[in-house]
């Protein structure tokens, strides 16, 4: 069954919310909170802890947003997965249930990257029109909500082996910001959930629970209020307008794949930074003509997908990085701004583990041979990390209708457009090599450079801005054109900062949450 | 090994036996592991085989590879040693036909419980309550690290070499105080830029 909770007619002018991960989740929650019913249309089916598997094909094809999608530009990922630019989730609880836990906060100057790091060529840097002052009370909200460790009394997770050689590392070279966390993932139980179990299984959705997400903490109390009509497997195709320019109604596929009328007094997008914009896009109109909210020209552009890439290195002894918290192990001390290192921004290092299986498909596509095996024969006694850095926004990076290739339901798909900025290549660089270093400290006997995976950290492709002519969104995610439409995910970032970008996306939909009911009984929407 | 035939039963095209273990050592050889039964490399061949059937391009592709194989080796493919038999596939990496059989194999070989156990990964845990009684943090060959936060110094988030450091950098603090104009988007340019100044004149022409 697809429709959960309390049923709200077709006909009646609601408060409605298209996705529900990290933004749309945790909005539904602190709207329906507060006494205001809220439909939210989540394009995914209802599956449940029970339904995970700990298997990374298996789960990849059961959680994975897999509708078509194109690529083009130079980054690897068009040549590698040419349909695959993002690993992202399609399901109740959106990307929430499989991300790693990894809860570190944007730092000041990156709410303010024009003015910190001035002009660079080829970036469109524009500073957030809101502060870390400003933020401060709600990722405190927010870290209490997700249960983030080494913050607000939690305790730390303990050193798992991947940690172990990670932190070891770590300190011989002199880095001292390491810790195994914050991260959103019980170390004791907390919030009517358990400790982990160290299962090693993140990225395949938790069955212990110990992992935040809205599936197990915000979807289920909004349900309990008895406000909120949760409707799966629903594909929202289009935002219609009246004639004031006003959002008026959501057309979506229901499970049948029949189109149905939802009318909206409001609307939230959180579809995530390809389907948000894809959405906008979908619902150009003769008033608005190149997509809802663009008069800027900027819905879709600025896409970023953070510097990443991992290094898996390998030693004499076992290590066996599969067994237990894939991401309990942050290094802070390249998170700085230091242009000294030759790129602007900072990075962080984060322990990560994959499978044999994901380990073949993604820790060096297409090649073959003893080179490639040796990866593999290794693999117990491989340790390995992810390199998580600011990446530059660029007007050509970029989400677009692709007209030539279309979905089941006849849909264009979306095309992702991504080149790097030599900044970016310049601190993927930097990372790889300290990485290098900090394995060599620990004795490694080889170590390999992944590139980057397909995108998990999707973000930028409705900034905010405080002038309408520079982003889509104001401060509080309201669309500068459309006063009764918001973007509650990722898509609203200005900038990308370094940090993993959840416990942000949560910070900022209970901000948003707050001025929506706000709004609401003051009728300034 | 049959060859594509001729219209109408070019659909009916099969791959003999002698083809199937031919696509085996392929395998075998461009994903060589020492420690590896043969039934992971036969299932894959398998997916293989079943995949071409499928579809008719990775069918002909397939056939027509396996053929063009022998040609190579100058003989039957399957009698090469390692490195010959590498070299053969260098040659042809860039086929549909090689890139459909490593695209296939990368997919199902190591998806495989038997690669599992050869390489000492353990694969589904929940089931037997995690890892947690079980050696998730059983390394004992480096000390135990610090798993607090790091309670020295502060990091300097923004290095003393930056010149205008903005008045903000610590928490909050205004906004507008870090922007000496108005330059907030790079695309119209700041002032201090050739690009954006050549573009201004040539809008206001």
């Amino acid at each position: 069954m697809s429709q959960h909770g309390k049923p709200i007619e077709h006909s009646t002018k609601s408060v409605v919310i298209v996705g529900s991960g990290a933004g749309g989740g945790t909005l539904a929650y602190e709207l329906t909170k507060q006494g205001i019913p809220v439909i939210v249309l989540e394009a995914g089916s209802y599956l449940t802890n029970d339904d995970y598997v700990n298997n990374e094909w298996e789960a990849f094809n059961q959680m994975a947003w897999l509708d078509p999608r194109t690529t083009s530009g130079s980054w690897r990922i068009a040549r590698d997965f040419p349909n695959l630019p993002a690993w992202i989730v399609k399901a109740v609880g959106g990307t929430t249930t499989h991300w790693s836990g990894a809860t570190p906060r944007f730092k000041a100057h990156e709410f303010a990257v024009r003015s910190t790091y001035g002009r660079l060529e080829g970036a469109n840097l524009l500073d957030w029109p809101i502060t870390l002052a400003e933020l401060e009370p709600y990722y405190d909200k927010a870290e209490i909500a997700m249960g983030s460790t080494h913050v607000h009394g939690r305790k730390p997770l303990p050193a798992n082996n991947n940690y172990k050689v990670f932190a070891n590392g770590a300190e011989r070279i002199g880095y001292k910001h390491y810790s195994t966390g914050p991260y959103a993932t019980n170390a004791e139980e907390y919030d009517g959930r358990p400790a982990s179990i160290q299962d090693g299984f993140n990225f395949q959705g938790d069955k212990n629970k110990s992992k935040w997400s809205t599936l197990v903490r915000e979807i289920p109390r909004a349900l309990e209020t008895g406000l909120l009509d949760l409707r799966a497997d629903s594909h929202v195709v289009q935002i219609t307008h009246d004639a004031d320019g006003r959002v008026d109604a959501v057309l979506y596929l229901d499970e049948n794949g029949d189109l149905q009328r939802q009318e909206a007094a409001l609307v939230c997008v959180a579809g995530n930074s390809i389907e948000t914009p894809r959405l906008l896009l979908q619902s150009a109109s003769p008033m608005f003509p190149d997509g809802l909210a663009n008069s800027s020209g900027q819905v879709g552009r600025n896409y970023m997908r953070h510097t990443t890439g991992s290094v898996y290195a390998q030693f004499e002894q076992p290590v066996r990085m599969y067994r237990g918290e894939t991401m309990a192990g942050v290094i802070a001390d390249e998170s700085r701004h230091d242009p000294d290192r030759g790129f602007a921004g900072g990075y962080y290092l984060e322990t990560i583990s994959l499978g044999p299986a994901f380990l073949a498909s993604f820790g060096e596509p297409g090649t073959w041979g003893r080179e490639f095996t040796k990866l593999i024969d290794g693999y117990v006694r491989t340790a390995g990390l992810w390199v998580v850095g600011e990446d530059l926004p660029q007007e050509s990076n970029r989400v677009t209708l692709n007209s030539s290739v279309t979905d089941k339901n006849g849909l264009p798909v979306p095309n992702v457009h991504f080149d790097d900025h030599p900044n970016d290549v310049a601190m993927r660089n930097h990372g790889y090599q300290q990485a290098e270093l900090l394995y060599d400290a620990v004795g490694s006997v080889s170590s390999h450079r992944t590139p980057p995976y397909p995108s998990t950290h999707n973000l930028g492709t409705a900034r905010m801005s405080e002038n309408a002519q520079d982003g889509v969104v104001d401060k509080n995610g309201r669309a500068h054109d459309v006063p009764n439409l918001f973007v509650s995910d990722g898509s609203q970032f200005t900038s990308s900062a370094a940090a993993n970008p959840t416990l942000t996306i949560v910070a900022l939909a209970i901000r948003q949450a707050e001025y929506i009911a706000q709004q609401l009984k003051t009728g300034g929407i | 090994m049959a060859f594509p035939a001729k219209y109408p039963s070019l659909n009916e095209t099969a791959l003999t036996d002698e083809a199937r273990s031919t696509l085996i050592r392929v395998i075998r050889v461009a994903f060589p592991h020492d420690s590896f039964p043969d039934g992971p490399y036969e299932r894959t061949a398998d997916t293989i085989l079943k995949a071409a059937e499928e579809s008719t391009w990775f069918r002909v592709a397939l056939t027509q590879g396996l053929l063009t194989l022998a040609h190579l080796a100058g003989g039957d493919f399957r009698d090469l040693d390692e490195d010959a038999a590498t070299s053969v596939l260098r040659r042809i990496e860039s086929t549909e036909f090689f890139g459909f059989i490593r695209r296939t194999t990368v997919l199902n070989l190591y998806d495989d419980p038997e690669v599992w156990e050869a390489v000492g990964y353990e694969g589904s845990s929940v089931e037997k309550g995690g890892y947690v009684d079980r050696g998730f943090n059983d390394l004992d060959w480096l000390p135990e690290p610090r798993i607090e936060t790091y309670e020295g110094e502060p990091i300097v988030e923004i290095a003393s070499s930056v010149p205008l450091r903005p008045t903000h950098a610590a928490h909050g603090g205004s906004q507008s105080a870090a922007s000496t104009e108005s330059d907030t988007n790079t695309q119209p340019g700041s002032t201090n830029s050739t690009a954006g100044s050549l573009a201004h004149a040539e809008a206001q022409k």
